[in-house]
């Protein structure tokens, strides 16, 4: 078993023992994600309040949460066409709550809450519901049926075995996803931690190490949240081409 | 199986209902205004440049027009120097006809002056004849006749003078 860095919240359980020790422990990852949807949230508020003052003349905050915006738009639009600004909210947001939980592994007392497998898993059933739900919505049962059947065919759509098979296979695949993203953002995301973790055991001879690290973990940060919305993006794709 | 252990389900919901939460405050707060904005802006740079394109348009319209109205001018003020030098051609010759005709006038009153006073010159000249044939005649014939009759008598001689000459 690793040995975990101490952060804010097992400094003030050690300080708070009993049920409030036990409670922030259990909830530790909750409430680091709160913590992150606060921040979110002021940042959200002040760019409301700017644009609601200063209308089409972008402030600071307001330019850069711009650029922001508009580069998820067209990362999601490119892949989805016109149906993809719909989805910029949803795919968007997850980007965003991702990549400040990752980065908040990189402050000092502080922890990823996606090195935990019950965030990434949430935030990937998320995505499943939501895909289940769009794919139903845009295909309609039928429709998605028929595209779990791999959407046979002349002389397979009369064959019961190739539909059927690739009914097993893409249910299987379907349910597989949440695993995988949840899996490989959090797997990431807490060998960061672990690594961060052994490193900080060397004492001042991991202090390069660590520094080192802290430059990988940043980027790991920013491919980790990129590489779970691009694929979420992808799976919505998937159902959307379909459809056209 | 051993790895579902690492899965708490009340952590789950937890963070699912945070993330929905989180999603429903950034939908109002963040994503629709902001790409409301963006829409906003896109369409007014859009509209701004049509506009330019249209103001565009319209100073090459008034450019054309002004260019067509300049040659038209141009055109005009060509007509009108034409018009003027052939104005002024006229007015030439008719003064040159006019000054023509007065010389021609003149001439011929000079010619009608010359043609008196060559006959005036002519009576005189028979009248110095007449007095010069008379004398001469006084003296030859040393007989003075009456003046009527030498009168006459010069005067039958010049007639016959004139016939002969004619």
């Amino acid at each position: 078993m690793h040995k975990e860095l101490p952060n804010i919240i097992t400094v003030l359980a050690e300080h708070f023992p009993g049920p409030v020790a036990e409670f922030l422990l259990t909830w530790q990852n909750v409430i680091l994600s709160l913590i992150v949807i606060s921040i979110l949230i002021l940042i959200s508020f002040a760019v409301y309040s700017s644009i609601r003052k200063n209308g089409l003349i972008p402030s600071a905050i307001q330019n850069v949460v711009e650029i922001f915006v508009e580069g998820v738009d067209g990362f999601v639009c490119s892949i989805l066409g016109h149906h993809g600004r719909k989805f910029v909210p949803f795919i968007g947001t997850l980007f965003i709550y991702i990549l400040f939980m990752n980065l908040l592994g990189l402050i000092p007392y502080f922890k990823s809450p996606t090195a935990s497998w019950s965030t990434t898993m949430a935030l990937a059933l998320c995505v499943f519901v939501y895909l289940q739900y769009t794919a139903l919505k845009e295909l309609g049962f039928k429709g998605y049926t028929y595209h779990l059947l791999g959407k046979p065919k002349g002389v397979i759509a009369f064959s019961v075995v190739i539909p059927l098979l690739m009914f097993v296979l893409h249910v299987v695949s379907e349910f597989v996803r949440p695993l995988s993203l949840s899996l490989r953002l959090r797997s990431n995301i807490w060998g960061d931690e672990v690594l961060f973790g052994v490193l900080a055991g060397f004492g001042l001879q991991g202090v390069p190490l660590l520094i080192f690290n802290s430059f990988l973990a940043l980027i790991a940060a920013l491919v980790q949240a990129v590489v779970f919305c691009l694929l979420t993006t992808i799976y919505f794709a998937l159902v959307l081409v379909h459809e056209e | 199986m051993e790895l579902f252990k690492l899965l708490a389900a009340n952590e789950v919901v937890a963070q699912i209902i945070s993330f929905l939460v989180l999603l429903a405050i950034l939908r109002f707060l963040l994503w629709k205004p902001v790409l409301k904005m963006l829409d906003d802006r896109k369409a007014k740079i859009a509209d701004d440049f049509k506009q330019i394109e249209d103001v565009k348009k319209e100073v090459a319209g008034l450019k054309a027009e002004y260019e067509e109205n300049m040659s038209s001018i141009q055109e005009v003020a060509k007509e009108k120097m034409r018009e003027a030098i052939d104005e002024g051609r006229k007015a030439a010759e008719a003064i040159k006809k006019d000054a023509q005709q007065s010389a021609k006038a003149i001439i011929d009153d000079a010619k009608v002056s010359i043609e008196i006073e060559v006959a005036k010159a002519r009576i005189n000249l028979k009248k110095d004849i007449v007095d010069l044939t008379i004398q001469a005649t006084e003296e030859i014939v040393q007989q003075k006749l009456t003046e009527e009759q030498d009168r006459k008598l010069v005067m039958d001689f010049l007639d016959k003078m004139d016939n002969i000459e004619k």
